[in-house]
């Protein structure tokens, strides 16, 4: 009972502060927003006591949205917000997808055979579980778009470097 | 009962700091000092800049204050005595400390000021500077221990504290523990004498109060960390475990404060350089180096 | 009642705080902490912190007697601080448009011990009371004014659209400086202190909630800002804003006229319709003067990145707007050199009264992120210029003396020097050689007194003590044997220094003067350059002088060649054997032009004067500091901030020998 109030108290604020993203004119709030909503969302792994995933979440999250508010703010105009900028557009075509997407979700939450509660495991257990699953099954996949990823960043800094030079 | 101990623990902690740093800064050592500064500044105005962006200007000093502690809640004083020893502690006390960075990028941008926005942008711009450096080193210590579980990382040290066993990981560690928590020679983002206080200049009054009491408890947190991690934390002859948490942590937040006094402050390019170009292989280093103990000596 | 004082009722507690509070004295020093070591006097002995930015201070420091440039920036700290808080002054005359200083004292090390003991006293007793006295700058009075976001030429005093493009015009603040409507716009003249909020804490603690409903105002009066448009009730933005209308009222004003909320609600109805005539200045550059680090960061993305669809929000359709793109928006803003201009910020002052540089010189940065685009340096606004040095002949030594408090003995010398060469008198051996020594513990004590500074700006607080305390000692020096027990010591500092970890890295390459710069004294020595007048005049020859020079022309150069100088000024006062102050030469009979140069610590100074009737017309008046001036954009710009900063300090400008 706890673990589900806390589940939906996270829950919320997530989408709270998803929304916030978009209501606030400020670029820095709007990361920042963009930050607690993925904090919250790492609250509710804690609060469905999957720890591992819980703090990683909320420890990657801090960082990845403090970069983009870098960038938000290097490359936006008005960071501050001050012009009170709107960030909705496209209103009815956000609509439609938005009622479509929820309609979608909340037909698999409750159409789809979620199978037997799995039992209580234990945090480490879970951390050991997580670990053979990322090294033994999925190994190929994770190695794969790691590299993937390495080369594309390599890549583009490759890239920026030429044309500087160029200049 | 254990939290109540931890945080009277930390507070005490925070005193003896802000003593330490009092000495350190004016040459004077007042034991009354925290006391009487805390009260003065209780007592004075707690100004509002002009144009502030209000929430971020008010959340952050009790961030900065949140986010010390939680990191606190998972570093054991003792065998018995850790607020919640979590089973991803190693892992959580990074994910507590990233929120220092963004506590300060609130300081900086909340007061419409540009010294304190530089400041917080200046640690924002170092982040992977020193936030690889305090989560590589972890991942080696985790490796020995093989588990996230903090008082299982001391129990590890029975045998020899890892300052000995992996010491690249406990200089790079504790550097950038000091970039954490933005001490001398790394304290770009308040950086006294070239933006006159940086995120803190524009505080005043009890937020003022609050941040610097922030400040403190992370550097007790931080060095906490470190002892824990790499100094056997509560392991050691004669004294009660709880005796050798307190003193391997002071000694290590003294050192931490004093080291800045004799070295001007890095160049913000040096910190990206060092910590991107030699920092980062140094830990990859390290963790090669702690997997190629484990498998082949042990 | 003390002037500042916090308003409150005494009670136990507060007596407490305001105990605490006196044991707790940090310091704001104007000029700053340098002129007060100049004058040998130990702050630290008195028990007073230093703060390098009013916030944290509760005591403003004037130390000597201050320029009025230097007055208005110490106005503008002193409303800046927050309450209680005090000002003591040292050896300062008349110090408006400041209030009257809560204790004066002398320039003596006794004197202000004496003063801060009485002010501790003052303070514990009379930090809360029931009345306080409001004071209040012109120069950082606010307005609101409307600008076009793409055209910033068009400002003007009520809201409209442009007549260039037909934008909306978005509101900005603006200093009323110039005190054009001082009074008219009481209803909304902001404070920068922006006391109003701690006015509100006290109310806090009478009367509950009094200041929640005064939030709830200024949002109410955002609202009226933006037109009851669209999406703009939103509490966040409200808030973010709601600049004006939070801070409309003046700390006076707030709270402790009655129930006060009506009021508050039509001054803010004020600032949404101001009636004033438009601004003509940019207020950013007053407002910002002292400590003023409120600088549009938010302002300047206000000017100059203006998103078109902002005008979308006050009567144009949202749907009408085409979008704008990015690259079109920004074509005509400046372009930084990394081609990103969104965090840019113009004319941030470091200065006059920064941390990290000689207190009275202001630097004028624009920022572009943390880098310099663009760095002007000032000297002190009221300085004496050569025309008012004009005056009879007898008292111009000591208005030259006067004229730079950081190096008063060279400015002497040079006076004597001019006076006796338009006389046609050579000064006897024995007087020269004692001039020799004052001239060069002057120059000791002054590179120390950089070094100093230059420690605190590089968070080398080691240095920063050290070379502070030798200064003072050697100011306060009397005999040689205390100068050469002195000279023991400077090489001990100049050896560690030199052996730091760091600080080479730190300083190599920083500060590197551009090719075919013109540059003088030590600065130019730093570069490689034999430039020494001393080495043509006779008793530096007798006594075996040499430049010192060395190569680099970085920051790191101009600080090995300050050590050594340190080092070898000792060592000739140690030679000269004396060290008064050089006496008034005798029999001046007025011929004809007198020019006279003399090698200050900073490079060498040339006077040129006529003597006619028993007064003194000042032909020219050639300070180093001036010529370097022109500099301090060349070492700063394209550079990061700290290293900007380094450079500048690595010049030693002295705000005090520059005309403005």
């Amino acid at each position: 009972m706890v673990q589900a109030v806390f589940t939906g108290f996270f829950g919320l604020a997530a989408i709270w502060f998803a929304v916030v993203v978009f209501r606030t004119s400020s670029m820095v709030r709007s990361a920042l927003a963009l930050l607690f909503s993925q904090a919250a969302i790492g609250g509710m792994f804690l609060a469905m006591q999957t720890e591992f995933l819980g703090v990683l979440q909320i420890m990657m999250m801090a960082t990845e949205m403090a970069i983009m508010a870098i960038f938000m703010v290097m490359y936006m105009m008005d960071p501050g917000g001050l012009g009170g900028m709107d960030m909705t557009h496209q209103k009815r075509a956000s609509q439609v997808a938005g009622a479509l997407g929820a309609l979608a979700a909340l037909a698999v939450a409750f159409f789809a055979g979620w199978g037997p509660i799995a039992p209580e495991v234990r945090p480490a257990e879970q951390v050991y579980g997580l670990g053979i699953e990322i090294m033994e099954r999925s190994m190929l996949i994770f190695e794969t778009a790691g590299v993937t990823i390495l080369t594309a960043m390599i890549a583009a800094t490759a890239i920026a470097i030429k044309r500087r030079g160029k200049e | 009962m254990s939290a109540v101990l931890t945080v009277l623990m930390l507070l005490v902690g925070a005193y003896l700091v802000a003593v330490l740093e009092g000495w350190v800064s004016t040459g004077r050592l007042r034991p009354a000092g925290p006391i009487t500064s805390g009260l003065a500044l209780l007592g004075r105005e707690s100004v509002v800049p002009r144009q502030p962006d209000r929430i971020f200007f008010e959340v952050a000093p009790p961030l900065l204050l949140v986010a010390a502690l939680l990191a606190a809640a998972v570093l054991p004083l003792s065998p018995g005595l850790v607020v919640v020893d979590l089973a991803t502690g190693a892992l959580f006390v990074n994910a507590a400390l990233a929120y220092v960075m963004v506590a300060l990028v609130m300081a900086g941008w909340g007061p419409d000021g540009t010294y304190a926005m530089v400041g917080g942008f200046r640690f924002l711009g170092q982040l992977i500077a020193y936030s690889m450096l305090i989560v590589m080193p972890i991942t080696a210590v985790a490796m020995r221990a093989e588990s996230l579980f903090t008082t299982e990382v001391v129990e590890s040290q029975a045998v020899l504290p890892n300052a000995v066993y992996q010491p690249v990981g406990f200089v790079i560690f504790f550097l950038a523990a000091m970039g954490v928590a933005f001490l001398p020679p790394l304290d770009l983002p308040t950086a006294p004498g070239e933006l006159a206080g940086g995120v803190m200049a524009e505080y005043t009054g009890w937020r003022l109060a609050v941040m610097r009491l922030a400040r403190a408890v992370l550097v007790v947190t931080l060095a906490a960390a470190i002892s824990v991690f790499y100094l056997g934390g509560w392991l050691g002859p004669v004294l009660p475990p709880w005796a050798w948490s307190a003193l391997k942590t002071l000694l290590v937040a003294a050192a931490m404060l004093l080291a800045g006094r004799y070295v001007p402050r890095l160049r913000e390019t040096h910190v990206l350089e060092w910590g991107w170009k030699i920092g980062i292989p140094l830990a990859l280093f390290n963790i090669f180096y702690v997997g190629v103990l484990l498998l082949v000596v042990e | 009642m003390i002037f500042g004082a916090r308003q409150a009722r005494p009670s136990f507690l507060r007596r407490l705080v305001a105990r605490a509070q006196s044991r707790e004295f940090s310091a704001f020093v104007v000029p700053g902490p340098e002129a007060v070591r100049v004058l040998g006097v130990d702050l630290d002995a008195t028990g007073l912190q230093i703060s390098g930015t009013p916030r944290h201070a509760s005591v403003l420091l004037l130390v000597g007697e201050l320029p009025l440039g230097l007055k208005k920036a110490a106005a503008v700290a002193y409303a800046q601080m927050p309450r209680p808080r005090a000002i003591l002054a040292v050896g300062t005359g008349d110090v408006s448009p400041l209030p009257e200083p809560n204790v004066s004292a002398g320039l003596r090390q006794e004197d202000v011990a004496a003063g801060v003991a009485e002010l501790r006293q003052l303070f514990a007793q009379s930090a809360f009371s029931p009345e306080v006295a409001d004071f209040d700058v012109d120069a950082i009075r606010t307005q609101t004014e409307y600008v076009c976001s793409m055209h910033p030429e068009v400002v003007r005093s009520e809201r409209g659209s442009c007549p260039i493009c037909g934008m909306e015009l978005v509101p900005r603040e603006a200093a009323g400086g110039d005190g054009h409507g001082a009074m008219d716009h009481a209803g909304h003249a902001t404070h920068h202190e922006d006391m109003d909020n701690g006015a509100q804490e006290h109310h806090d603690e009478d009367h509950g909630s009094r200041g929640d409903i005064d939030h709830g105002e200024a949002e109410h009066s955002t609202a009226a800002h933006s037109d009851g448009e669209e999406g703009r009730d939103d509490g966040h933005e409200a808030i973010e804003q709601g600049g004006h209308g939070q801070e409309s009222a003046s700390h006076g004003e707030h709270g402790h006229a009655g129930p006060g909320s009506t009021d508050h609600a039509s001054a803010d109805e004020g600032d949404a319709n101001p009636d004033g005539p438009g601004d003509s200045e940019h207020g950013a550059h007053s407002e910002h003067e002292g400590q003023g680090q409120h600088a549009g960061m938010e302002h300047g993305e206000h000017e100059d990145h203006e998103h078109a669809e902002h005008g979308g929000h006050g009567h144009m359709d949202h749907g009408d707007m085409d979008f704008m793109s990015m690259v079109e928006m920004t074509r005509d803003l400046p372009r930084s050199s990394d081609g990103l201009q969104m965090e840019w910020v113009e004319d941030a002052p470091f200065g006059p009264l920064f941390p990290g540089l000689p207190g009275g010189l202001t630097l004028m940065l624009t920022l572009d992120g943390d880098t310099v685009a663009r760095a002007e340096a000032e000297g002190i606004e009221g300085r004496p210029t050569a025309e008012d040095l004009a005056g009879p002949a007898e008292e111009l030594i000591g208005r030259l003396a006067r004229l730079d408090p950081l190096s008063p003995v060279a400015y002497r010398v040079l006076a004597l020097r001019a006076l006796e060469s338009a006389a046609g008198v050579e000064p006897e051996e024995r007087t020269a050689l004692a001039r020799v020594g004052a001239l060069e513990r002057e120059r000791a004590a002054s590179h120390l007194g950089w070094l100093s500074i230059f420690g605190h700006l590089l968070g080398y607080s080691w240095l920063e003590d050290r070379a502070g305390r030798l200064q003072i000692s050697l100011v306060r020096a009397a005999n040689a044997d205390e100068i050469t027990r002195l000279r023991v010591e400077a090489g001990r500092l100049s050896r560690r220094v030199e052996k730091t970890p760091l600080l080479r890295r730190k300083l190599k390459g920083v500060g590197l003067l551009p090719e075919g710069a013109e540059f003088l004294g030590p600065v130019a020595r730093a570069g490689g350059v034999v430039t020494d007048v001393r080495a043509d005049e006779e008793v530096y020859r007798t006594l075996g002088f040499e430049p010192v020079v060395r190569d680099g022309n970085d920051a790191l150069s101009r600080l090995k060649v300050r050590l050594a100088e340190i080092e070898q000024s000792l060592d000739l006062v140690g030679k000269a054997g004396e060290m008064t102050g050089p006496e008034p030469a005798t029999n001046m009979e007025p011929l004809h032009e007198g020019p006279a140069t003399v090698e200050t610590p900073r490079g060498v100074a040339i006077l040129r004067l006529r003597l006619g009737e028993g007064a003194v017309n000042i032909v020219e008046l050639d300070e180093p500091s001036a010529r370097h001036l022109g500099l301090v954009g060349g070492l700063a710009e394209q550079r990061e901030l700290a290293d900007a900063l380094v450079g500048v300090a690595s010049l030693d400008l002295s705000p005090w020998g520059i005309a403005r």
